[in-house]
């Protein structure tokens, strides 16, 4: 008989009112690696921190943990999005503050923060040099963990989590952020840790996973469900084809000719160069890609056209016919563009309810100040219909599933019906049918004369509108072309 | 120099000290359009110079920095602030002369020399700004007949001027003009577009005096804000030890408490502080505050005298005169208290627990809050300039306490507020010790309504429910609050 390492019986959990685990019962056995799925909001991430005991629920939950082997004898549940503190452990920081340079080192350096790590886990810190390398990560080792891109904070999760090799590890949503080699790279190392006698719980919808996952199950109604395999797991349904809001139809007006003129673009962070030598144009009407490893310089590239960067200042940068720096305000910017980032997300307004996210974004502001006319209250209450979003509108944003609050933020990106859209991996963390569902959209959005520049990792997951493309290499741009076929 | 407030006739003094105007809205109208194309120039890149320029020329303004040369020559952290920031960085001599406005933004204690130097390099007719007037009401600084001298004043740190100013808000601000300093007549405007450019606008704008911005300034900081919690950190951190219980625990509930229970008082007042007590608990920090205000309001009028008279700037000038002696064998004392030296421990502590478990810290902030703005208010200061220095500012000196102690609140304040902290603090802590030997578990460290009937008298609670709701500080903050979150309720039909 195979011994199991984590035995489940009748665990329930609620959040108020609503019941996510409803006398669920699993067992893990030795030798086992499962893949969890299933619908968005199904509770997914609520088991995964109920199996490493982070929830507080009913019904009995046995680990069996092999205690004379060598790996930690524990349960580790690594989140689907990163956290990071200040040296006081605080982790109160705002919007883009990585790219407003002061010289006081308010959070630890990825080197000082393994070395942390180490000491708290009793690990030996030679052994973490692998994981870096292989995540590209060397470089890293000065940088304070505020000046992370978002897909870098994910990697130095994971990069933690193999470290530990705990003997059960639960990771939610692992590939979210990563590029295709590091997806590679993770999958390797998860199948060493496999071997060495560690058991995954990978919570994903995914379908390149490692090989040594055997077990497939999927949530539904707050129970697991035995699926052969992860083409099996149920996925949102499509969502029905709705006329887009009349005034999204609207030509926008008053457009130059050129959006976007950057020449030479230099940012440097003391010795470090960001970007080098950046030229590119971006037209009237052009819908462009921009593409490029985890920490190529995509998200500075872009503060700098949405008067978030500093050093937009010292540049030549042309935005709507005028010269950065030449008496506008930033506010003047915003106003003729529409951005939706893994960052903005991260700091948005955690008090923000649906509705009032959406209508922030008449005002650029994360959260909101005033009070809506008539009209623009009609624009919001058209866009929650069309994102069918109605029902949750009083709901806070951040208890949503991930999808509906990607929905929610397009919603305020576009509810001003800006010339730009400008769109930094928004299906970061979203499921097939979730993105198709998004880039449908974005297609229908672009068709009435919007520029767009889309930030996104895989090509069979593109909007069709998509005909222009940049890649960036470390911090340098590696090939401007047309795209040939419709992605 | 003189004491420039010593220098007014009496009824001056009042004039200048009531002058608190809450700024409306459509006074703002005209944007940033009296300082467009002007050139501003910042002197000092610390917290405040840098955040405030950074949005300055985010708001479409040209901003540049004048730094000493030492400073430059060296590459001190100033200098690294502004250039990494791709701002233009120049010596007094080569950026002072070009100024429409220098506005002056280095620690108090340099104002006078920084002035001195700065002052004979400006342009006839430029304006000079502060964001804190010590140095020409306390030092009685002389600024040449032709410059306008005005005040922007964010209440709130640098850093926090920023991220408020890039989530499109702003923190609240006060703004004066110098009545003696105003020869075109264009004072409030520039004022008025420099609040704008910092994001202040949107967060509340009180017009204030150079006067009124000193004297109530410096009673908030020496008192409530800095003095107040500095005291109440130890006394019940001393307490708890000395009645046994665990001191990681203690340690926690006093460096994290005020945090959150300052945090309500942010959002509601007093009131909504008072409230997130249980019934029996509320009445019982009622009656510790009342008992509290008692025994400090004589300090309390003695700090507000000594600012009034311009003692207590003079002894603390003398201070900086003799190398800081007093404030850094301070400063030394109070990283060797047993709270600071305690680390907080790994335990949880869950929000309620927070306000269950330390209702003696709950009746001292309140006491502390009401008997500054009650002192200030007797002294002539107006009701809104005192609720900005009083209960406004608390939230945000608590957050730097539960940062890292108190070490690091006096790192993040001035070394004005720091200076009267510990006067404060060394007069507080004899004066309350009788009053401590009566203080128990129940009231710091443990549940207080642990093992008791939750019962009250009726009369009772509706008499202690109106004394805390119709206490002046509440009024006007309920009028400042709204303002300040402009979060109306908006009507999602």
């Amino acid at each position: 008989m195979i011994n199991p390492v984590v035995h489940i019986s009748h665990l329930g959990l609620q959040y108020a009112s609503t019941i996510i685990l409803n006398q669920l019962d699993w067992q893990i056995l030795q030798g086992e690696h499962w893949v969890i799925g299933g619908k968005s909001g199904s509770g997914k991430s609520a088991l995964g921190k109920a199996l490493a005991g982070l929830e507080k629920t009913s019904g009995h939950i046995q680990y069996f943990f092999n205690t004379s082997a060598p790996l930690p004898a524990r349960a580790l549940y690594v989140s689907n999005w990163y956290q990071f503190t200040n040296l006081e452990g605080d982790r109160n920081f705002y919007y883009q503050q990585r790219y407003n340079k002061q010289q006081r080192n308010d959070t630890l350096t990825v080197y000082a923060e393994l070395m942390h790590y180490s000491k708290e886990e009793d690990l030996l810190f030679e052994e973490v040099e692998k994981y870096l390398g292989l995540f590209d990560f060397i470089d890293f080792r000065n940088t304070q963990l505020i000046e992370l891109s978002s897909g870098e904070h994910k990697k130095l999760q994971l990069v933690k989590a193999l470290w530990l090799k705990p003997q059960l590890l639960i990771i939610d949503e692992p590939y979210t952020g990563l590029d295709q080699a590091s997806r590679k790279k993770l999958n390797q190392f998860l199948e060493e840790l496999a071997q060495q006698g560690v058991h995954l719980v990978l919570i994903t919808n995914d379908h390149d996973l490692p090989n040594c996952i055997n077990r497939f199950a999927e949530l539904h109604h707050g129970q697991l469900k035995p699926q052969s395999s992860q083409h099996d797991f149920s996925q949102d349904a499509v969502r029905s084809r709705k006329p887009l809001p009349y005034f999204l139809q609207e030509e926008v007006k008053g457009v130059t000719d050129t959006l976007v003129e950057m020449q030479h673009i230099r940012v440097r962070y003391g010795e470090k160069e960001v970007l080098k030598n950046i030229n590119w144009t971006v037209r009237a009407g052009e819908k462009w890609l921009l593409q490029g490893h985890n920490g190529s310089g995509k998200s500075t590239l872009l503060s700098l056209i949405n008067g978030d960067h500093p050093q937009a200042y010292a540049n030549q940068i042309y935005l709507f016919g005028s010269k950065r720096g030449s008496g506008e305000s930033i506010w003047e910017i915003k106003e003729r563009l529409g951005i939706i980032s893994p960052e903005l997300h991260w700091y948005f307004d955690r008090t923000a309810k649906v509705w009032q996210a959406i209508a922030s974004g008449l005002y650029d502001s994360i959260g909101l100040f005033r009070q809506l006319s008539y009209q623009d209250q009609q624009k919001v209450n058209q866009l929650l219909d069309f994102f069918e979003l109605t029902p949750f509108k009083d709901r806070l944003l951040n208890t949503l599933p991930l999808g509906k609050q990607r929905l929610a933020l397009l919603a305020r990106t576009i509810i001003k019906n800006p010339p730009l859209l400008i769109l930094d991996e928004p299906c970061q963390g979203l499921d097939d049918a979730q993105t198709t569902h998004f880039n449908a959209v974005v297609d229908e959005l672009c068709s009435f004369g919007k520029t767009l520049i889309y930030v996104g990792h895989y090509e069979t997951q593109l909007p069709h509108c998509l005909e222009h493309k940049i890649v960036l290499e470390k911090g340098e741009v590696k090939t401007i072309e047309k795209i040939a076929e419709p992605v | 120099m003189a004491n420039y407030f010593n220098t007014l006739p009496l009824r001056e003094k009042l004039n200048q000290l009531g002058v608190a105007e809450f700024m409306d809205s459509s006074e703002f109208a005209d944007g940033v359009s009296a300082l467009k194309g002007k050139k501003i120039v910042i002197v000092g890149c610390g917290a405040q110079g840098l955040n405030q320029g950074l949005n300055l020329r985010d708001s479409g303004l040209d901003v540049s920095y004048a730094l000493r040369k030492e400073a430059i020559e060296q590459k001190r952290d100033s200098w690294k602030n502004a250039t990494d920031n791709n701002f233009t960085v120049g010596t007094y001599e080569e950026l002072i002369p070009t100024a429409d406005l220098v506005s002056n933004l280095t620690p108090d204690k340099q104002h006078s020399s920084v002035i001195d130097a700065v002052m004979p390099l400006m342009k006839e007719g430029a304006t000079l700004s502060y964001s804190h007037g010590f140095n020409i009401v306390e030092e009685g600084k002389q600024i040449r007949k032709d410059i306008t001298v005005i005040m922007i004043a964010p209440k709130c740190p640098g850093s926090e001027v920023r991220a408020e100013y890039l989530r499109g808000f702003g923190v609240p601000t006060l703004i004066a003009v110098h009545p003696e300093n105003d020869p075109q007549g264009k004072g409030l405007a520039e004022a008025k577009a420099y609040c704008v450019g910092t994001g202040g606008h949107k967060a509340g704008v009180l017009r204030s005096s150079f006067v009124a911005e000193v004297k109530s300034d410096l009673m908030g900081e020496q008192t409530i804000l800095c003095g107040l919690l500095q005291t109440g950190s130890i006394l019940s951190f001393d307490k708890m030890i000395e009645k046994g219980i665990e001191p990681g625990y203690a340690s926690k509930l006093v460096q994290y408490g005020v945090e959150v229970i300052t945090e309500a008082l942010k959002q509601g007042g007093i009131t909504a502080m008072m409230d997130r007590l249980s019934n029996i608990a509320k009445i019982k920090a009622f009656e510790v505050s009342e008992e509290l205000k008692n025994i400090m309001r004589p300090l309390f009028q003695k700090h507000q005298d000594d600012i009034m008279s311009g003692e207590f700037s003079r002894t603390m000038m003398e201070d900086w005169a003799n190398g800081d002696k007093n404030l850094l064998g301070w400063r030394a004392a109070t990283g060797e208290t047993a709270f600071e030296k305690t680390p907080a421990g790994d335990v949880k502590i869950g929000e309620q627990e927070y306000f269950d478990h330390a209702v003696f810290m709950v009746a001292y902030i309140k006491a502390g809050v009401e008997l500054a703005f009650e002192t200030m208010v007797e002294a002539g200061i107006k009701p809104e300039s005192a609720y900005y220095e009083s209960l406004h500012e608390t939230p945000l000196i608590a957050n730097t306490i539960a940062r890292k102690k108190l070490f690091e609140m006096n790192r993040v304040i001035s070394d004005t507020a720091e200076y009267g902290c510990y006067l404060f603090d060394h007069a507080c802590k004899p004066l309350l010790a009788n009053f401590m030997t009566t203080v128990d578990t129940d009231i710091i460290g443990k549940n207080f309504n642990e093992g008791k009937d939750l019962a009250v008298d009726n009369q009772q609670l509706i008499a202690v429910n109106e004394a805390i709701r119709t206490h002046p500080v509440e009024k006007v903050g309920a009028v400042l609050r709204k303002a300040m979150t402009a979060m109306k309720a908006i009507k999602t039909v």
